[in-house]
């Protein structure tokens, strides 16, 4: 890892973290107070047969209950959109739209090995991951206290919920730089990471909103995001697992290949 | 003897390996000739020219140089290190200005100078001399790069190239956009840094300028290194062009050693010339002379002269080009 390198990372993406994260916390925060303010009216519109009972389940979450809107919250497309700033927007341009623009050439020219300049990306992405997340925790425990129902939500969970959000975000933040690392222009490196995450959240949510297309959920990433477990204090150890070994295998992966990769001279 | 500065041993790259080719557009053009059986030594301390038109494999002998690329065969060692498993080693002493230099351009020139030379690992010690000689002013460095003009952008690659004060500097096309006052200033800087015992490498396709700078230079084409030569020695081998006004009949040269292409007409007599000049001046003395120049001959000439000549050596033999002198 490259201290100058990591430092000028930050330096480039303070700001966006600040937004990304203060809006998440905001987030966070709303779900448990919406709630606490018409969770009893919307379980009466649903008990009333009106809506199907599958969209009560949406991505695993619901409004019905304290760990169930926190657990919305999470998989939420506004969440999973912020979210993404970091886990496919700095993953993918980190790499690939350095060298699109022609600043990988400047760095690369200083005696940093392409390994350490990965690592110290990959280690700044998954900081400002971790931050992210963070907020939305934060939140969702800011959203509870706000209410009075801080015990309700298992406050001790909260690292466990925030390992596993980080950990689905690192996963596809890995997917990310892979592809950052394996192209020489920025929107294959997109496209192709952002195919891997919407293709497994429309996974996802098919199997929670459609039983018969239940067993296409594994296939998600997903799927091993599941708040409502982690915070009622019955996590799947099976998911973290998943999550890392995809983590890992993915930077794996992105440390064979870009060290052997060809940079010509951008076109 | 010092070790060379730089030393490739039939260095060759093609572009389109097996390994990798559906992840690099570039390489699925596969067998493409980029570099061929290309061995140099660079002494250190000399300037060094590397010529040769757009497209000819200056920059994939620089990338090969600085480790971006991958020989496909043969080697490179600069400053004594591997170029592909020891370009960390080399970079640390390397300052490297690429050809169309990008910046982070949010960034004030200033930051992205202390940026970089944090990221080189060593003190900016010659910066501030660079941009006296440059006419950077502190205002101007305080500006974010993205509203410089070309020429300082240029300016900004020169200075963050050599301002850690490196063993060796591979400047690619450096006096592009900088006005002539500029390039004056500039090649001041390549004096200084000759003087104090630097190295420096440079790809340019201006010639004017490798024959103001340069120690001595290779000539490149087609992937195929075509010369390598001292540029005196260069000069020196080519042909000058002689133009003489008569005032009288025109002197016998037919036969004379070195003199070449005589055309007379009108009162003037034109012709080539080539090395030793006494016997020509042994023919001419005691002619009716009014006027006469000698052009002296210019690296652009002796450039032309070998691209010519090895085209010619294509058609007629229907091979690649090899060093040919």
């Amino acid at each position: 890892m490259n201290l100058a390198l990591l430092a000028h990372t930050w330096r480039a993406n303070r700001l966006r973290l600040g937004v990304i994260t203060v809006a998440l916390t905001f987030w966070g925060m709303l779900m448990p107070i919406i709630f606490d303010a018409f969770g009893e009216q919307f379980r009466d519109i649903l008990d009333s047969g009106v809506f199907p009972t599958q969209f009560a389940q949406f991505g695993g979450g619901d409004i019905f209950s304290l760990t169930g809107s926190v657990a919305l919250g999470f998989v939420h497309p506004i969440a999973v959109g912020l979210n993404l700033v970091f886990a496919t927007g700095f993953a993918t341009t980190a790499i690939a739209g350095e060298r699109q623009r022609g600043t990988l050439e400047v760095l690369l020219s200083r005696p940093l090995s392409r390994r350490v300049v990965y690592a110290t990306l990959g280690l700044a992405g998954a900081a400002f991951i971790g931050i992210s997340i963070a907020g939305l925790t934060f939140g969702a425990w800011l959203g509870a206290a706000i209410t009075g129902r801080t015990a309700e939500l298992g406050t001790g969970n909260l690292p466990l919920l925030w390992l596993n959000g980080a950990l689905l975000y690192w996963a596809l933040g890995a997917i990310g730089l892979l592809a950052s690392v394996s192209f020489d222009r920025l929107s294959p490196a997109v496209s192709l990471t952002l195919a891997v995450v919407l293709i497994s959240y429309f996974l996802e949510v098919l199997g929670s909103l459609w039983p018969d297309a239940k067993g296409l959920q594994p296939f998600s990433l997903f799927h091993y995001v599941d708040p409502k477990s982690v915070l009622t204090g019955f996590p799947d150890r099976g998911d973290f697992l998943l999550l890392a070994a995809v983590t890992t295998a993915a930077a794996v992966a992105a440390l064979t290949i870009f060290p052997r990769r060809d940079l010509a001279a951008p076109s | 003897m010092s070790a060379p500065a730089i030393e490739t041993t039939a260095l060759t790259k093609v572009y389109g390996g097996p390994a990798f080719s559906l992840l690099n557009r570039r390489s699925r053009l596969a067998g493409i000739r980029a570099l061929e059986d290309v061995t140099i030594d660079i002494r250190q301390g000399e300037i060094f020219g590397f010529l040769g038109p757009n497209g000819a494999g200056k920059s994939t002998a620089i990338r090969l140089l600085l480790g971006f690329l991958h020989p496909t065969a043969g080697r490179a060692t600069v400053l004594g290190f591997d170029s592909v498993r020891e370009s960390v080693e080399i970079r640390r002493r390397v300052g490297y200005l690429p050809g169309g230099i990008a910046f982070w351009d949010n960034l004030t020139g200033e930051r992205l100078l202390d940026e970089l030379a944090a990221l080189s690992g060593r003190a900016p010690v010659r910066r501030g001399v660079l941009l006296d000689r440059l006419e950077l002013s502190a205002a101007t460095l305080k500006r974010p790069v993205r509203d410089y003009s070309r020429g300082m952008r240029q300016k900004l690659g020169i200075i963050q190239a050599l301002q850690h004060d490196p063993e060796l500097a591979i400047l690619d096309e450096p006096s592009e956009g900088l006005d002539p006052l500029m390039q004056r200033a500039f090649y001041g800087i390549l004096d200084d840094l000759r003087d104090d015992g630097r190295t420096i490498f440079f790809s340019s396709h201006v010639l004017s300028e490798v024959e103001r700078v340069c120690d001595r230079v290779a000539i490149i084409r087609l992937g195929r290194l075509v010369a390598l030569e001292d540029v005196p020695a260069l000069l020196a081998r080519r042909k000058r062009n002689v133009e003489i006004r008569l005032s009288g009949p025109p002197p016998e040269l037919a036969g004379i050693r070195g003199v070449s292409d005589v055309e007379v007409g009108d009162g003037l007599l034109t012709c080539r010339l080539d090395g030793d000049v006494g016997p020509f001046l042994a023919a001419i003395a005691g002619s009716a002379i009014h006027d006469m120049t000698i052009e002296p001959a210019r690296l652009e000439e002796a450039f032309l002269e070998f691209y010519e000549s090895d085209l010619v050596g294509e058609a007629d033999m229907g091979s690649p080009v090899g060093v040919p002198r």
